[in-house]
């Protein structure tokens, strides 16, 4: 083959480039062995779009864009793909053409890409194309919120309407006890004790019922709760899936937690609860404490970059990133799939590739730090954020040479010249000493050079099986200091052939190219950063730093209906466990529309109009009839509507595992209730604390936690799929933590004088209810040749115990 | 029993569980438990199960499957074409120690370092071309475990539970082992079911253990005997049952009671499914009485009882130095293994329509690091699979004549992606699922099926 091709090349060498002939002789031949098996137009899907067998296909190009540019080879896709420089974009994928070969298309491309095939047909190519701006602001979701509505009585008046249009009626009310326990799960997170229904279940009035409602909004267990709902939307995590050398576990996680239970507790109003999580440091009169809700973006999941890889790789895993931000902001916040974007237009959604980029770049110009909890002095404060970084980096790079023998060639003057810029800046930190030793002490790790860990690491696992290597353990620290993000440029420096170096540019902003095909190699345009375009009310550029800022404001002024409609449809969808818009993290066409438009509507509107409170929007719902209806079937109800959309019922469902755990944990007597502070690992048997407080790996999550369809912390969460599954049933069975909760119960009733008195405080404890005559029956029976141990597990593994009507 | 009714009840008593929020959406979610999700053409492979041998740290090529005559020649120089950028800095060519001989009827070239393997070479599939793209081991792992380095995707494992469904109702589709638990070969990539349905996610055990109840986190009740704890469980159900009838029927309730009953037999099932003391001790002993054939012939009995993929973690391959005495003390328990367990399933009839495959997320360089080891190597290396419709005793593609680099018939992850959905009977382009926005696949936007490598 080789040798037909370069025999070919030399008996055609006189023609000239620009002659036709040359195409035919040299050009066409090649393509059409080589290229036209997955480049044709003749195919319903030709790879990457493109058609090379046809003039219209190869000036038209393909996904990534033109792949000839006339007189430029080197700028023309075709041609770098030949020549196989990049990993990423090689072509045939059978192999290198021969040298000579790829010569001859550098000609040919360099004398203006001839081609002089004439096309028998039209061809039609169908480019991406989603939906334009234009069209896209008539989408239901984009908007402006309906003023007039048809609805009367708030949200009764709408369902009510939607039922009547299909024949149905709502359910009756609940009766009061099964009232008092939904009401007590959805705002605490756990079931009510027995004196607690009995209180309420003595005079269920309205006015008793709206106290309850509003003494439970003012327990602080509400904020654990609800926090927690908020935490699968933030994908909170305490460290990476990997946990390597540069993207360790963040240490203070569990503050931003912290501040998402407190913020929770006090009503911050949604829109400052938002914009203090992207923006606090750039807000005037941000308060120290409140630079902890900047963990949404301080301890979102990082990608490890091995430094001693390539521009392009370090670059790629910068991009994503940077991607990560961008879909846990635009799915989190705006039910936008803008992350779709990443590669080409979005297929059906008004949103260009540029607007993805334009929201990277707001990224791009972010970086992580940790910040101090103390006060500091401003100027100290920034220098120290950026010069934590660098000596991270310098520590990490001259470990990365020094540690193992290495073959990078220069190494020895490389970690010389980065000795030296350490000891300048260890003695900058050094000088911090006397006003904060705090911070001087934060950075002295990295001027050690301990081995320990790296051979921890590089080592055998840990004798103990099951033990927990190092990589996921918990680096939790109550030391006095966030993660957090600052203004810096972050910029991929590839000048040294070996060693990648990623550049923090303090209060510097960078806007990010539109990335053909997403692929970091393939830079396009430079896109400035804005917000996007089908939101943006007027100019979409962003003018302070990073835009950050501009980013959070902008969330709550242009696209204030879509922001409001996106949190109450997630709140709606925590009350009720199904939400007004089935997709939570999908507005746009491939999601679901909302079975109540009107009523969504009309909540965000009013959530606005009551200052964006959480909690009048929880009183909104929880005093609705709609939300005390029974949940039990009705044969016509599940004849017209078996899924519930028209909420003819509540509908019924098991806790979630927090809820279960906790519950089992407090009907047990053992729930330790302090609040706050470092997280304490699920599977630890002292741990018995609430499980919000356990800790979140996104490495390695506890058992528990998976078994019960806890959602992945590497993605915002649309909404749990909560499943049923024997593994679930084993834990419930066997496991030491129920084991643990029975043992303790049947301790708890030893004091009774008779096996009915401790049976009859049993099923109070534990379903907070008297035992029927036949469950006394049942459980006297059970109690003659087994224990009270057993009967109280019998009771705590039962559907009523786990199940949430 | 109405339709209905039985339908939920078989539902109950899945081992993965299934969704109870779509409860409209029962029957759809009955059909995917039983026949996958995937419902695109059917294409013509048969293969119904995929045993993946996973050697992470990535083995090398040119010391087990493809012999390079030229290392010797060039030893210790450093021709032009073998600078390629890794991840270490590498030093001159490394020739392998190991001899290669013509095995089989096919000839297939192999090393003594793997004598066992040898004797199976007319069943394997040996492509020498394989290529990746990242030189580090968490993108590159994630890379073959999920198409993408993103760590947020399912795994292939995931994919294929997804797209056929489960064969046993009592066992989970997708099952990982690995011995230890020191994340070897089970990084989160390994096992994730990202955004597909939770029911897809692999489940991990710790094949380091021989005893089912040391290796399943609460499969016995350490308190009670099973009559004991069944009299518990009746009382249990009959509270159950009695909720039901004062609520009105409901998927939960009637799904969880199932649950309970699937979770009681499943206590003696596993253990009889998992127990490979069972097995007579002339096959404990072809396959080793060590961690790599414990989990081999650990993956043929999940296998045999229906479970459709089964990923086994061989032990770490990550040899940046000491290579040739490291393989002198590593290869001999992974070889034995790995060839039983071919030899085992053909015996049986199984290897038909199971898929063995082999690898780790690259190869390695032929190039020295620390002058006796070797480095990274994602440009060129070798993967084989065996049974399940691949061609036996092929060996497929070719390296430069080095070792370094792919350059004969280039296979990528996602083209052997595609090839193996292809052997299971599906098109890499249909197994789809709709989040976020778009239809994600396993293969991205990439794959080619590469038929060259398969009987039909």
């Amino acid at each position: 083959m080789k040798s037909k091709l370069i025999g070919l090349y030399l008996a055609a060498v006189s023609v000239a480039v620009a002659d036709p002939a040359f195409f035919e002789s040299k050009i066409r031949p090649v393509l059409a062995t080589k290229c036209y098996a997955c480049h044709s137009s003749k195919m319903k899907a030709p790879m990457g779009e493109l058609r090379l067998d046809t003039k219209a296909g190869l000036l038209q190009g393909g996904v990534n864009g033109a792949v000839v540019v006339a007189g430029k080879p080197e700028e023309s896709r075709l041609f770098q793909a030949l020549s196989y420089q990049d990993t990423h974009l090689q072509m045939p994928p059978s192999g290198k053409l021969p040298d000579a070969v790829i010569a001859d298309f550098r000609e040919w491309i360099a004398s203006g890409a001839t081609d002089p095939r004439v096309d028998t047909k039209t061809v039609t190519v169908a480019a991406y194309k989603g939906m334009s701006i234009e069209e896209g602001r008539k989408w239901w979701a984009f908007q402006p919120l309906r003023k007039k509505l048809s609805g009367e009585n708030g949200i009764d008046g709408f369902v009510r309407a939607g039922l009547a249009r299909s024949g149905l009626k709502p359910s009756p009310p609940a009766d009061a006890r099964t009232l008092v326990k939904r009401v007590y799960v959805d705002l605490v997170g756990f079931k009510p004790s027995y004196e607690e229904v009995e209180r309420f279940a003595a005079k269920p009035t309205e006015e008793a019922y709206r106290q309850l409602v509003d003494e439970l909004l003012a327990s602080q267990h509400y904020g654990e709760r609800w926090g927690r709902h908020w935490m699968d939307v933030a994908r909170f995590g305490e460290d990476n899936p990997t946990n390597e050398a540069t993207n360790p576990g963040f240490a203070y996680a569990w503050r931003y937690r912290d501040w998402i239970i407190e913020a929770m507790n006090k009503d911050v109003p949604y829109d400052r609860f938002v914009k203090l999580q992207l923006a606090a440091d750039l807000m005037e009169g941000t308060a120290r404490e409140d630079l902890r809700a900047l963990g949404y973006l301080g301890a979102a999941p990082v990608y490890h970059k091995d430094l001693r890889l390539s521009e392009q790789v370090i670059g790629g895993f910068l991009a994503d990133d940077l991607d990560e931000r961008v879909d846990a902001v635009s799915r989190g916040l705006l039910g936008m799939t803008v992350a779709c974007a990443r590669c080409h237009d979005h297929k059906f959604d008004p949103i260009p590739t540029k607007d993805y980029y334009g929201l990277a770049g707001i990224f791009a110009s972010t970086a992580r730090s940790e910040r101090p909890l103390f006060e500091v002095d401003a100027a100290t404060e920034k220098r120290y954020v950026w010069l934590r970084n660098r000596l991270f980096d310098l520590h990490y790079l001259i470990k990365l040479l020094t540690d193992q023998p290495t073959t990078v060639t220069g190494a020895a003057e490389r970690v010389e010249k980065w000795k030296v810029e350490l000891e300048a800046l260890k003695q900058e930190a050094l000088s911090y000493q006397e006003r904060y030793p705090k911070l001087t002490e934060s950075l002295e790790k990295y001027w050690k050079f301990s081995k320990d860990e790296a051979e921890e690491k590089a080592g055998k696992a840990p004798n103990a099986p099951n033990a927990v290597p190092i990589w996921y353990r918990s680096n939790a620290s109550a030391e006095p200091f966030m993660n957090v993000v600052y203004e810096a440029a972050q910029v991929v420096d590839g000048s040294d052939a070996q060693v990648t170096m990623i550049h923090y540019k303090p209060g510097e902003a960078r806007d990010f190219p539109v990335l053909r095909a997403g692929n970091y190699a393939s830079p396009g345009e430079m896109t400035p950063r804005h917000f996007p375009r089908v939101l943006a009310q007027g100019e979409a550029e962003f003018k302070q730093g990073s835009g950050r800022l501009e980013l959070a404001e902008r969330i709550f002024t242009d696209a204030a209906a879509l922001a409001a409609r996106v949190i109450v449809n997630r709140v709606w969808g925590w009350h009720f466990g199904r939400p007004l818009v089935a997709t939570a993290s999908d507005f746009g066409v491939q999601g679901e529309k909302p079975t109540h438009p009107e009523l969504l509507d009309y909540l965000a509107s009013e959530l606005i109009a009551h200052g964006w409170s959480l909690k009048w929007l929880h009183r909104e719902i929880l005093l609705s009839a709609t939300y005390q209806q029974s949940s039990k079937p009705r044969p016509e109800g599940m004849k017209a509507d078996a899924g519930n959309a028209l909420i003819w019922r509540m509908n019924a469902r098991r806790m979630e595992v927090e809820a279960y755990r906790d519950t089992l944990l407090r009907v047990s007597g053992r729930l330790d209730r302090r609040m706050y502070g470092k997280p304490e690992e699920l599977q630890a048997a002292t741990n018995l604390r609430r499980t919000v407080y356990g800790r979140v790996s996104r490495g390695r999550m506890n058992t528990l936690l998976k078994t019960y369809d806890f959602p992945d912390p590497m993605q915002t969460a649309g909404g749990r799929e909560l499943t049923i599954s024997p593994l679930q049933q084993l834990f419930v069975m066997n496991s030491e933590f129920l084991h643990g909760a029975a043992e303790a119960l049947a301790g708890s009733v030893k004091a009774e004088e008779t096996p009915q008195a401790a049976v009859r405080l049993l099923f109070r404890k534990v379903l907070s209810r008297d035992p029927t005559p036949v469950e006394m029956d049942r459980a006297l029976s059970l109690l003659n040749g087994g224990t009270m141990e057993q009967l109280a597990q019998v009771l705590l593994a039962t559907n009523e115990e786990i199940f949430w009507p | 029993m109405n339709q209905g009714l039985r339908r939920r009840a078989m539902l109950g008593k899945m081992f993965g569980g299934l969704g109870t929020t779509a409860l409209a959406g029962m029957l759809a979610a009955e059909q995917a438990r039983a026949s996958g999700r995937y419902s695109g053409p059917k294409m013509p492979g048969k293969a119904k199960h995929v045993i993946a041998l996973w050697l992470t740290g990535g083995p090398s090529q040119v010391d087990m499957f493809d012999p390079k005559p030229a290392l010797v020649k060039y030893q210790g120089q450093r021709p032009g074409t073998v600078d390629l950028r890794t991840e270490r800095q590498t030093g001159g060519l490394l020739p392998s120690p190991f001899e290669f001989k013509k095995r089989g009827q096919s000839g297939m070239e192999v090393s003594e370092i793997i004598p066992q393997l040898a004797t199976v070479a007319d069943e394997l599939c040996v492509i020498r071309s394989m290529y990746s793209f990242n030189p580090t081991h968490t993108p590159a792992l994630s890379l073959w475990h999920t198409g993408t380095v993103l760590l947020n995707r399912p795994s292939i494992g995931a994919w294929v539970s997804y797209g056929l469904g489960t064969e046993n109702e009592n066992l989970p589709a997708f099952v990982a082992l690995a011995a230890g638990d020191n994340g070897g070969g089970l990084g989160g990539s390994a096992t994730r079911a990202g955004f597909l349905p939770a029911e897809h996610q692999g489940t991990s055990f710790d094949s380091g253990q021989t005893e089912p109840e040391k290796m399943i986190p609460d499969l016995r009740n350490q308190r009670l005997d099973a009559a004991s704890q069944r009299r518990q469980l009746d009382a249990v159900q009959a509270m159950n049952r009695e909720f039901s009838q004062s609520f009105g029927g409901d998927d939960f309730l009637e799904g969880r009671i199932q649950s309970m009953e699937s979770a009681f037999r499943l206590q003696s099932a596993a253990t009889d499914a998992f127990d490979i003391r069972k097995e007579p001790a002339a096959i404990r002993a072809e396959y080793g009485e060590n961690n790599s054939g414990n989990s081999c012939l650990l993956a043929r009995r999940l296998v045999e009882r229906g479970v459709r993929y089964v990923h086994v973690a061989l032990g770490g391959w990550d040899d940046h130095k000491d290579l040739f005495a490291n393989y002198a003390k590593n290869c001999p328990a992974m070889d034995q293994a790995a060839a039983a367990l071919v030899r085992d399933l053909k015996r049986r009839g199984l290897l038909d329509e199971t898929i063995v495959t082999w690898g780790g997320e690259f190869g390695r360089t032929p190039v020295s690091e620390s002058g006796t080891g070797r480095d990274h190597n994602p440009y060129g290396y070798t993967m084989w699979a065996a049974g399940g419709g691949f061609k036996g005793g092929l060996t497929y593609g070719a390296t430069d004549e080095f070792g370094f680099k792919a350059v004969e018939n280039r296979v990528s992850v996602h083209d052997l992606h595609a090839t193996l959905l292809h052997a299971l009977g599906m098109d890499h382009t249909h197994l789809t699922h709709r989040y976020a926005g778009r239809d994600f696949r396993l293969t991205d936007v990439f794959g080619t099926v590469v038929k060259d490598l398969l009987v039909s």
